[in-house]
């Protein structure tokens, strides 16, 4: 990722972006984070945020005519916040929080002409920007037109207050000072620059006398002299419109001073658009709460009851949904920068690798985002250039890999025409995890396509690749492709059925010129098998899986099917195009294991009901976090007296790799009548597991397998520790790139497992 | 570098040497970073014993944080 990908991405992520109020706000008071103040009660908190952004709070919190109103939220679910009357409630009862830094002196005289409000702004500003100004006015006073305001709207000490601010920041205040023609033109040869406040000293002569200055920058015809604050060209006196006035004029004369362009990237000053999507589902409507005496303004309560009505603008829609951006506290504008940062990393701890490497590349964020923020896709190739680059830690894929490496090895793999058949018109292809979840049902599918389609349907025992493809492994998951690819084509490029979401995904973005569909369409075009059939007793949650986001036929077969089956469902809270990942998307649970049976858990939890499944990860996943859940498969293939397919319980990764080694040797048996590879003299060890100790290992992710070697290994050897307490053997062996140590004892006809650990350290004696 | 000690006594003996294990100096390696640690050894035959609590706990975290090197 280079720096302008970067920017592209950070772009189109809205969270940042101003809320409604803000944006209105002709100075881009932070409204939202001022009522979120008042809402906690946190009074001189408000007003540290107003003294942030107002030039004069005492004063413009108490005039504001708050042309953000309109633009509130809450107006669509009862009334817009009453920002002003808040904003006066806020400043009444505080003194100044915050004195905004003063530059050091940067040189540059600059005379405002007309000491109103807007003048007043123009100069302050200026002062604080180190330009040393002079405001000069014909009155005795400063304020302008607000000297006439009556006390109880703008209180003396709002003016006084003004005074002494600006006497801070040492700005040079003339009053009874003449602005005629003679004096006007005299000072505008003393200063480099002049801003002339319209509303406090009217038309003066000179370049003051005519024209209208230019709406960007407030420039008039003549270098350096600038104009603004008066009547709106509604003819209207706005509070706010002079204060906008008098900034917009500071910053030109600092640009002017600078000598660099007036307009250039003023887009923002002012009221301006916003990007911010904001979803107001399910909030509840609410009045505004008006202050019992209107004269005496908000109460506390009454304040704080009226600022909890906001609704803190801002987007988060994705993050509401994804189980892992909620985990890592970002939203993917953050998300980017911190993946940005961690790529950019040369020397020192790369921190992020463990959340880039944790998310289930699902893309139900994309969905979800107006802007189609592609968080997948990210991570995804932000992964690939991790091990392009050699900094792709090994421990979060190793497993799955291995486990990949399995299912396409000769243990697992098979491919053949029909029995009988010397060519094949179709090819089902069940995927490495429904072999390895339920191999009877991929048994029972097969019958059934071939005796129900004709020209012969091949049968094929793989792996997509799609781990590889998720960890990153360009390589890997091309050469695994390649090989699919001629083995497709030696079967005579038959049309592929695939039963896995996943796998159909694979084929069809990176295979595209292979004939695919999915099972449950094919399925769904053939007469059912007949037969009395389990139902269950209620309805079922239908799970989507997020792999089939994008397969409207699939989702649409899949209830078609329900529906002919009498299976009733129901969609959970989210489904469709928007179904959350199970936790094994992406590989996330072998990087962030927690949070893998965190995502299985929000999955099953968006219904009450319990579940019906047609994606074996997602089948296990869900079993495996508790909930009853059933495969599409159960019901269309199983009998009325097998057992309840809720209650199967997940069969780990041991049983998994079992069940995927024990259906080819069971369909080359009954089938093809052939014999299988003889297996390794360690998977004949019988091994005695408590469950308890089973699902300690499988969260571990150690195999029976891998216990069968260590076990071979020490018994072979004589090398492993007793215990003379237990008489408990412990023992560890490494076969690959993990130490496994396994606590055990020897028994009648086998061995009892205790305890197993392993750890990616090698040890002296160890070569691999 | 200073050696740290993970040794501790343990009822584990070396069925291979009929022996109690004893503290001894290993050179553990992982990814290209080599460790010096004291841990249970036979004497006789060097076998050496990683308890579970090392593995799953401080030599799992070394392991994290070497990967993210």
């Amino acid at each position: 990722m280079d720096q302008l990908q970067l920017r592209e991405l950070e772009a189109r992520c809205i969270q940042e972006e101003q809320p409604f109020c803000t944006a209105a706000c002709p100075i881009h008071v932070d409204v939202r984070a001022f009522m979120a103040a008042l809402a906690r009660d946190d009074v001189r908190g408000a007003r540290k945020v107003l003294d942030r952004t107002m030039p004069f709070p005492e004063i413009l919190g108490r005039l504001c005519d708050a042309p953000c109103r309109p633009f509130c939220k809450r107006g669509e679910i009862g009334d817009p916040l009453a920002i002003g009357s808040l904003e006066r409630f806020c400043v009444s009862r505080t003194q100044a929080m915050v004195k905004l830094p003063k530059l050091p002196n940067k040189g540059g005289k600059v005379a405002v002409f007309g000491a109103g409000l807007s003048g007043m702004t123009a100069a302050l500003d200026l002062a604080r920007k180190g330009r040393p100004a002079t405001l000069i006015t014909p009155d005795d006073d400063i304020g302008g037109r607000l000297r006439s305001l009556p006390a109880e709207i703008l209180p003396g000490e709002a003016l006084a207050q003004a005074r002494t601010i600006l006497a801070g920041y040492g700005v040079t205040v003339m009053t009874a000072t003449s602005l005629d023609d003679a004096a006007v033109t005299n000072l505008i040869d003393q200063y480099d620059a002049v801003y002339c406040d319209r509303d406090a000293v009217g038309a003066l002569a000179g370049p003051f006398a005519a024209g209208e200055p230019d709406p960007l920058s407030l420039a008039l015809a003549q270098d350096g002299c600038f104009a603004g604050g008066g009547l709106g060209t509604d003819g209207n006196y706005s509070v706010i419109k002079q204060v906008e006035d008098g900034r917009r004029a500071a910053l030109s004369i600092e640009r002017f001073l600078q000598k660099v362009s007036l307009t250039a990237q003023r887009d923002k000053e002012g009221s301006c658009a916003t990007r911010m999507v904001t979803v107001i589902d399910g909030i509840a409507p609410a009045a505004e709460i008006p202050p019992v005496d209107p004269a005496q303004g908000y109460t506390p309560a009454e304040a704080r009851a009226e600022a909890g009505r906001c609704i803190l603008c801002e987007c988060m829609e994705c993050v509401k949904q994804c189980v892992y951006l909620r985990e890592y506290k970002e939203y993917p504008k953050t998300l980017v920068r911190r993946i940005y940062n961690n790529l950019a990393i040369v020397q020192g701890t790369r921190n992020a690798n463990k959340m880039i490497n944790a998310c289930s590349l699902c893309g139900q964020c994309t969905v979800i985002c107006p802007h189609d923020f592609p968080v997948a896709e990210v991570c995804r190739s932000t992964r690939q250039e991790m091990v392009a680059t050699g900094h792709m830690p090994p421990s979060p894929h190793d497993f799955a890999l291995e486990d990949m490496r399995f299912s396409q090895s000769e243990a697992c793999r098979l491919s053949r025409h029909q029995p009988g058949h010397d060519a094949s018109r179709f090819l089902f292809y069940p995927g490495c995890q429904l072999a390895g979840s339920a191999p009877d049902l991929v048994v029972r599918a097969y019958e059934f396509l071939s005796g129900n389609l004709t020209g012969g349907v091949g049968l094929m025992l793989g792996c997509c690749g799609i781990p590889a493809h998720w960890a990153g492994q360009q390589a890997l998951f091309a050469e695994t492709l390649d090989g699919f690819r001629a083995e497709v084509a030696q079967m005579g490029r038959p049309t592929l059925i695939a039963a896995c979401s996943s796998c159909l995904s694979v084929f069809r973005e990176f295979a595209p010129d292979l004939a695919v569909t999915s099972l449950w369409e094919v399925l769904d075009g053939l007469e059912l098998p007949a037969g009395e059939r389990r139902r269950p007793e209620a309805a079922l949650a239908l799970h989507d899986p997020c792999t089939a986001r994008y397969q409207d036929g699939v989702r649409t077969s899949v209830r078609s099917l329900c529906a002919k089956l009498g299976l009733a469902v129901v969609e959970p809270a989210l489904g469709g195009e928007l179904a959350d990942c199970c936790g094994y998307g992406g590989l996330m649970q072998f990087a962030n294991q927690p949070l893998g049976t965190k995502a299985a858990l929000v999955k099953a939890g968006r219904s009450r009901r319990d579940g019906l499944a047609y994606c074996a990860m997602c089948r296990d996943n869900l079993a495996a976090a508790g909930r009853p859940v059933a495969h599409l498969l159960d019901y269309l293939f199983a009998a009325a007296a097998d057992p309840d397919p809720l209650a199967r319980a997940n069969p780990g990764f041991s049983g998994r790799h079992e069940n995927r080694a024990r259906l080819k040797e069971r369909l080359l048996a009954s089938l093809w009548q052939e014999t299988s590879v003889a297996r390794p003299a360690h998977a004949a060890i019988p091994l005695l597991i408590a469950p308890e100790v089973a699902a300690l290992l499988d969260s571990r992710l150690i195999l029976e397998e891998d216990v069968r070697k260590v076990i071979e290994h020490a018994e072979r050897s004589g090398r492993y520790l007793i215990h003379p307490g237990t008489g408990h053997r412990l023992a560890s062996f490494r076969p690959v790139r993990v130490t496994y140590w396994i606590e055990y004892e020897t028994i009648d006809r086998g061995f009892r497992i205790h305890n197993g650990y392993s750890h990616r350290m090698r040890l002296p004696e160890e070569t691999p | 570098m200073s050696t740290f000690s993970f040794a501790e006594a343990t009822a584990w003996q070396c069925a291979g040497c009929n022996r109690p294990l004893e503290p001894a100096e290993v050179k553990v390696t992982y990814l290209n970073s080599v460790f010096t640690v004291e841990l249970m050894v036979c004497p006789g035959c060097g076998f050496v014993l990683v308890p579970e609590s090392l593995a799953v706990g401080k030599m799992l975290e070394v392991e994290q944080l070497l990967e993210d090197k």
